[in-house]
């Protein structure tokens, strides 16, 4: 099985619009095992009863942001080991700073393209 | 593409709107942080999306506007009455562009000096985000996700008696449990007492249950969740050759994320709206076979008729729900509509060189979807002439003694089945001797009328009406009151207006919750079955009774105790029939118009009183003068409803030039 047929990744962002892009590149990519979530808790919620490989995560939520989420994650020992990735719109270092302390393992700025993204996770768990 | 493209506008619609609310939080209460991060997070939302889309004045905007927010969310900037203007403009700019982006505009109707401006606030905030990210990626194995899915699990449940007290079914949970994969399920009947042992007080049965599915242990628990502490329940996960893969895990041991539960968002669906508009359609018919059943069973002999009408009360109990429900679906909160009207206020402030604020109260308040949409007209030239006439200028405020910024509130409120708007300013108030001089320079009205306050009020009202001698660029555009007022009705509503001189003026706009349904009278007149909407109606009356006299060519007036009103044969209005010289049998209908007049309708005779679906004719036929609409009957019968108003015109006018006054006799 490649590495694409196996990986199983979940989307999380409040915007309906970011979400469908996110899922869209993943289609592109060739990732079919994805699923999303609107928002921080449930995201959490559904990744304690189904852990997937790695979270792509929007930071700017309501609620919980991308960070907080990933703090959480870190936090229970069902969740600890899966990637995560932050998709954002904003270099702000100290975001950055922040994800580096929590075990965040890569980030995106928006917007991206589909190659980009693409690059973005291959950094993380291999080539393609 | 295009419909992830579609969506972002909508969404902008909904960020948009968050956005405002921000704002006006922040203008209620100054430096609330929640508001400055709500308001950034929308913004941030939006150019990510235009971003993606290549949306390139948008982004560019909301890029500015977002470093000014996150100067004032930094505290690097302050943020004070001046910045919050500021803001509502951007805010408006943002929309502007948004919409323009909709249209397919992506670049272009910049607004340099806005832009200068906000950037002068975010000037202390580095700029080195174009840098790109600088962040050193953390490698992952995939590894095959844990738990190594089970291949099934022996569940064993055994329902304590607690579990039956608080009404759950475990047959329920069984056939859940069976969603999940392949189920096996063995009633543990050992504990079954004998035949003649009685009945048991107590539950008797238990269940082994093998599951063959590789889902994850706490879906198992989930099917179980309301009956935790209720039960016996053990969830033992097995491989694929049966073996046992886990110690045995009880109901308590399995661990529940420990997540603060915050209230949860509203859920909701998109649904197009040409599929409501069918539902209520079909709702619609079945209102009217309600009906037609029920006039079917007045047929009925009452021996017969007895044991149906219970459940026909039900019924019909349950379409009424039904008909609500439905309706309700449609329905959206003013908040939207609020929401512009404050932009509205600025501008048009702006441009008047005046000061002023709006304050809105129950912009939860929900209305049908088209009379919300329908109200933006109305209601912005309304605004519009409440800032542009209603106000007094800062300076003459301030002389009689008020706050220099003028204030228009626009509330929203249910009363008794309908929705009342009220547009509120505290300005100068109508300038009555201003308005007289101008209606009789206007040949509105005569040089000797006796008019009174609410009819001089009411002449704004008029065709053709305007006080201000230039065209003003602001209210001036085209559409008087008048049009307003039109519109107003042509929503099944009506609109009135007060005013306190120095004090301020208050117009009131009353309107169906629904253009779906509406409550008239069905009466019979030349062989003609028309519905009268009871929102005009006053009275009725047998005109046999009534103190009728005769008045030139066939001409009636009624008799009232504060004056003379003119009689009107409906059929003949309506060119069924020519007017009859005399009115016996018939009966009449007292209606009041919009603008106080009042007319008596003669009619053969008065059905009921119900509520009738209203089927337009415009789409279906074509504008008929006095008639509104038209509705399906019980029987099946087609009835037109008259519009009430409109017929009245005529009639009055006809009046008028019997006597030489103006409307109607006092």
């Amino acid at each position: 099985m490649s590495l694409k047929d196996q990986l199983k990744i979940m989307v999380v962002d409040d915007m309906t619009t970011s979400r469908g892009l996110i899922e869209q590149a993943m289609n592109e990519i060739g990732i079919w095992n994805v699923v999303s979530e609107a928002d921080g808790q449930s995201a959490f919620r559904t990744l304690m009863a189904k852990p997937v490989h790695l979270v792509i995560s929007d930071y700017n939520m309501p609620n919980m942001d991308g960070l907080q989420l990933l703090e959480q994650l870190r936090l229970s020992k069902a969740t600890a080991r899966i990637g995560f990735i932050l998709v954002t719109g904003r270099a702000d270092n100290a975001v950055l700073q922040k994800g580096r302390q929590l075990g965040m393992n890569n980030c995106l700025l928006k917007p991206f393209s589909v190659p980009q993204m693409k690059a973005c996770i291959e950094k993380v768990v291999g080539r393609l | 593409m295009s419909a992830l493209l579609d969506g972002f506008f909508e969404e902008c619609g909904e960020l948009l709107e968050s956005v405002f609310e921000g704002l006006s939080a922040l203008e209620a209460d100054g430096g609330d942080q929640e508001a400055v991060n709500a308001v950034f997070r929308a913004v941030h939302s939006i150019k990510g999306g235009a971003g993606a889309f290549g949306l390139e004045a948008l982004v560019a905007f909301s890029h500015v506007l977002e470093n000014a927010l996150d100067a004032f969310r930094s505290g690097a900037a302050q943020i004070g009455s001046k910045e919050v203007q500021l803001l509502y403009e951007a805010g408006d700019h943002l929309s502007d562009l948004v919409e323009r982006a909709a249209r397919g505009q992506v670049s272009g109707g910049e607004m340099p000096d806005l832009h200068r401006a906000l950037e002068g606030i975010c000037g202390a905030v580095d700029q080195e985000e174009d840098a790109g990210l600088d962040f050193q990626p953390l490698t992952l194995d995939i590894l095959p996700l844990e738990p190594e899915p089970a291949a099934g699990f022996d569940i064993v449940f055994r329902p304590h008696a607690t579990l039956f007290e608080n009404g759950h079914e475990p047959a329920l949970m069984l056939r859940e449990l069976g969603e999940l994969g392949a189920i096996d399920v063995v009633a543990d009947l050992s504990a079954l007492p004998t035949l003649d042992a009685g009945l048991a007080k107590t539950p008797v049965l238990g269940w082994q249950i093998g599951l063959e599915s590789d889902c994850h242990r706490a879906q198992i628990a989930e099917v179980f969740e309301f009956a935790e502490g209720l039960c016996d329940l053990e969830i033992i996960a097995r491989d694929a050759e049966g073996l046992k893969v886990e110690d045995p895990v009880t109901q308590s041991d399995i661990d529940r994320p420990e997540v603060v539960e915050r209230a949860p968002a509203r859920e909701t669906i998109r649904v197009d709206l040409a599929r409501v508009d069918r539902l209520i359609n079909i709702v619609g018919e079945l209102v009217i076979s309600e009906a037609m059943l029920r006039q079917a069973m007045t047929e009925i002999p009452v021996a017969k008729y007895g044991p149906i009408e219970a459940a026909m009360g039900q019924f019909r109990q349950l379409s009424g729900q039904l008909q609500e429900s439905v309706l309700a679906i449609r329905a959206q909160p003013v908040k939207g509509l609020f929401q512009r009207m404050s932009r509205i206020v600025r501008e048009a402030a702006r441009e008047a060189g005046k000061e002023a604020r709006l304050v809105t109260h129950g912009s939860a308040t929900e209305v049908d979807r088209t009379v919300v949409e329908r109200l933006v007209d109305p209601l912005t030239h309304m605004i519009r002439n409440a800032v542009d006439h209603g106000l007094e200028d800062s300076d003459r405020r301030q002389a009689s003694g008020k706050a220099s910024t003028g204030t228009v509130t626009l509330s929203a409120v249910h009363r008794s089945g309908r929705v009342v708007i009220e547009l509120q300013d505290d300005g100068g108030g109508i300038d009555r001797e201003r308005v007289r001089q101008i209606a009789i320079d206007k040949g509105l009205v005569g040089e000797s009328d006796e008019l009174s306050d609410a009819e001089i009020d009411n002449l704004l009202f008029r065709p053709g009406f305007s006080t201000r001698s230039e065209v003003s660029n602001l209210s001036g555009r085209g559409v008087g009151m008048d049009v307003v007022k039109s519109e107003i009705q042509a929503l099944g509503g009506r609109v009135s207006i007060h005013s306190e001189f120095g004090v301020g003026t208050t117009v009131t706009i009353s309107l169906p919750l629904t253009l779906a349904v509406m409550e008239g009278m069905v009466v019979e007149t030349a062989g003609e079955i028309l519905v009268v909407p009871t929102t005009a109606l006053r009275e009725t009356f047998k005109a046999s009774n009534a103190p009728l006299h005769a008045l030139g060519a066939g001409g009636h007036v009624l008799n009232r105790r504060d004056g003379l009103v003119p009689v009107f044969d409906l059929g003949s209005a309506l060119g069924f029939r020519t007017a009859p010289g005399e009115y016996g049998d018939h009966s009449l209908l007292l209606v009041e118009t919009e603008a106080g007049r009042r007319v008596a309708f003669a009619v053969d005779r008065i059905r009921d009183q119900r509520e009738v679906v209203i089927k337009g004719l415009q789409q279906n036929y074509q504008e008929i003068p006095g008639v509104a609409a038209a509705t399906i009957l019980g029987d099946g019968r087609i009835a037109l409803i008259v519009d009430a108003d409109q017929l009245a015109e005529p009639a009055v006018r006809g009046g008028a030039e019997l006597y030489g006054g103006a409307g109607y006799v006092q």
